[in-house]
């Protein structure tokens, strides 16, 4: 059976894809996900080699059909997203804002209204060294990447089912709402990768909470650590309010964001491969209790 | 006028910058990074008042409501199921469309507020400006909802700072849309340079009028490499140094400790403020 870590942090810029990439590399075998789609970076440090390339569709969106169309209106009446609008010439329009609730193409007395597909992005299945990369890449601005999320995640559950692959490792996006939802519904553990900073204790605890309503154990890791003690301490607390166990710190250290320049990951830095991989051993073993 | 920062990639200062913009502009101050809110931190204000936004969720008559079933398959949101005889909501997945309402034969489904979060509004102890920081609701799927409620709360003849949300969904162009000029905080690495690009695209398509700023450079050579050959370069640039990551961790407002970053930005955002 497949295992699922997830990896997330609520705030930005904490260390997610680092640690991420620095654990996959020192896996056997792995299905990795890149689940932050609309700034998908663990590609970056995988030298992927891309298999496939895929449209992803996500909401449909309303189209006007416009001879059929009479302009009565009757759906600019209903749209409670103000996507619909007459133009300069009077004409019924839709804007770009359309949430494809399809409210509008059921009040439409002509049936000039229809839901059409719209490209959303496109996924990628590709291969690294010890296994896939399942990744995608939003189109900028377009909405819904939950969806894409839970796509790409449903394509690593296959291959690794085919492939018999027993690890599946999502780098998850910032935040804790719904892309965050959508990269932690299912997996068996969570590791939040948490910076030394009051911005990410804050953000630590939103994602503790969330976590917590999915009953899924969790693990702390700490990163850019050492300057203060006293933020430290309250991650330590709120990671045992909230049951976490933290499994490793990682200092603030220039050396690393000089090697992620040349695209080394954690785990090829000498200081750091001890820590990655003790984290590594302690999150699978608590998938095999 | 309305100045928004913004960055694809997460931790590349968008708070940081936008705070320290807000203290040298003297300006409103707007969070908008509602699942992930810290510019509190750094403004300290007090809160003086508290608004909980809302939108329409549907309401089921249980007396009238046969359990057809046929609201739970025209949802396009998957927010509605039925078991049993019963239907029930998801009330995070439900967009407040209206289609239910208007399918349902036995006119069973009325509309009540529901909370999805909440602003809260306060004047800044450091600064004395006024901030307002959108809270969404923990599970919720309506971010870029609340984002909007909150942008209709600005009033354009101010000068004020938004602080976006990370990312190129539809979240940062909630943010960036209301924007006269954005400010797009790029950390000169690979992946901020790889998330900037497509930020880059949002703005071009919306015709908004920016600038880049540099954050967390390790020598100048990281720029260089970066942005050699491309017309569009960083206008300021802010190392990565210990110290003021030491400030920044803490909740310290960069511009107040530092006077290089308060001239830095107050050089480049005059000129845009004054035209």
């Amino acid at each position: 059976m497949t295992r699922q870590i997830s990896i997330l942090s609520g705030k930005g810029g904490a260390g997610k894809t680092s640690v991420t990439a620095a654990l996959i590399k020192m896996m056997d075998a792995v299905v990795a996900v890149d689940a932050d789609v609309n700034a998908s970076n663990l590609p970056l440090l995988l030298t992927p080699e891309r298999q496939t390339n895929n449209d992803y569709f996500g909401m449909d969106i309303a189209s006007i059909a416009d001879v059929k169309c009479t302009d009565c209106g009757a759906c600019i009446a209903v749209c409670r997203f103000d996507a619909i609008a007459r133009n300069a010439s009077g004409r019924v329009e839709i804007a770009s804002d359309c949430e494809g609730c399809a409210t509008c193409a059921h009040v439409c007395p002509e049936q000039a209204i229809t839901l059409v597909p719209r490209k959303g992005g496109e996924w990628y299945l590709s291969s690294i060294a010890n296994g896939f990369l399942v990744h995608a890449d939003l189109i900028p601005g377009e909405d819904n990447s939950g969806k894409l999320i839970t796509k790409v995640r449903n394509q690593a559950s296959a291959v690794a089912k085919e492939q018999q692959i027993p690890y599946i490792v999502i780098d998850g996006p910032p935040g804790t709402s719904c892309q965050a939802i959508s990269s932690i519904t299912g997996a068996d553990l969570v590791l939040a990768v948490v910076e030394e900073s009051l911005s990410g204790l804050s953000d630590y605890r939103r994602l503790a909470e969330l976590v917590k309503k999915f009953s899924i154990p969790h693990f702390v890791l700490i990163n850019k650590s050492g300057f203060n003690q006293e933020i430290m301490q309250q991650i330590e607390a709120t990671a045992n309010e909230f049951a976490g166990t933290i499994i490793g710190r990682i200092p603030f250290d220039q050396d690393i964001p000089r090697a992620l320049q040349d695209l080394q990951a954690l785990s090829d830095m000498d200081t750091y491969r001890p820590v990655i991989a003790e984290a590594l051993a302690t999150l699978l073993q608590s998938l095999e209790d | 006028m309305i100045i928004s920062v913004v960055s694809g990639k997460g931790g590349a200062g968008k708070t940081t910058l936008a705070v320290s913009i807000a203290q040298v502009l003297g300006a409103e101050f707007y969070d908008l990074d509602v699942d992930a809110p810290n510019a509190e931190y750094f403004l300290q204000p007090e809160f003086d008042a508290t608004t909980a936004v809302t939108q329409p969720v549907p309401l089921f008559d249980e007396d009238r409501c046969d359990a057809c079933g046929l609201c739970t398959r025209e949802c396009r949101f998957h927010a509605l199921y039925k078991i049993l005889k019963s239907v029930y909501l998801t009330e995070t997945l439900c967009h407040g469309c209206g289609l239910c309402e208007l399918v349902c034969p036995q006119q069973a489904i009325s509309y009540q507020d529901a909370s999805v979060g909440t602003i809260r509004s306060g004047t800044s102890q450091r600064l004395g400006n006024r901030v307002h920081v959108g809270d969404l609701k923990i599970g919720s799927t309506r971010g870029t909802y609340l984002i909007g409620e909150l942008v209709k709360q600005i009033d354009p003849a101010k000068l004020s700072v938004i602080d976006g949300p990370p990312g190129n969904s539809c979240a940062a162009v909630a943010a960036i849309k209301p924007a006269d000029l954005v400010v797009l905080v790029v950390e000169p690495t690979p992946f901020g340079f790889h998330d900037m690009l497509q930020t880059e695209q949002i703005l071009q398509q919306l015709g908004k009028d920016y600038l880049i700023i540099a954050n967390k450079a390790l020598d100048s050579t990281d720029v260089e490499k970066h942005f050699t050959g491309r017309e569009k370069r960083p206008v300021f640039t802010i190392p990565l140094d210990d110290r003021y990551h030491r400030a920044n961790l803490a909740g310290d407002i960069l511009s107040l400790n530092f006077s290089e970053i308060h001239s830095g930005l107050k050089t480049v955002l005059d000129g845009k403020i004054a035209s």
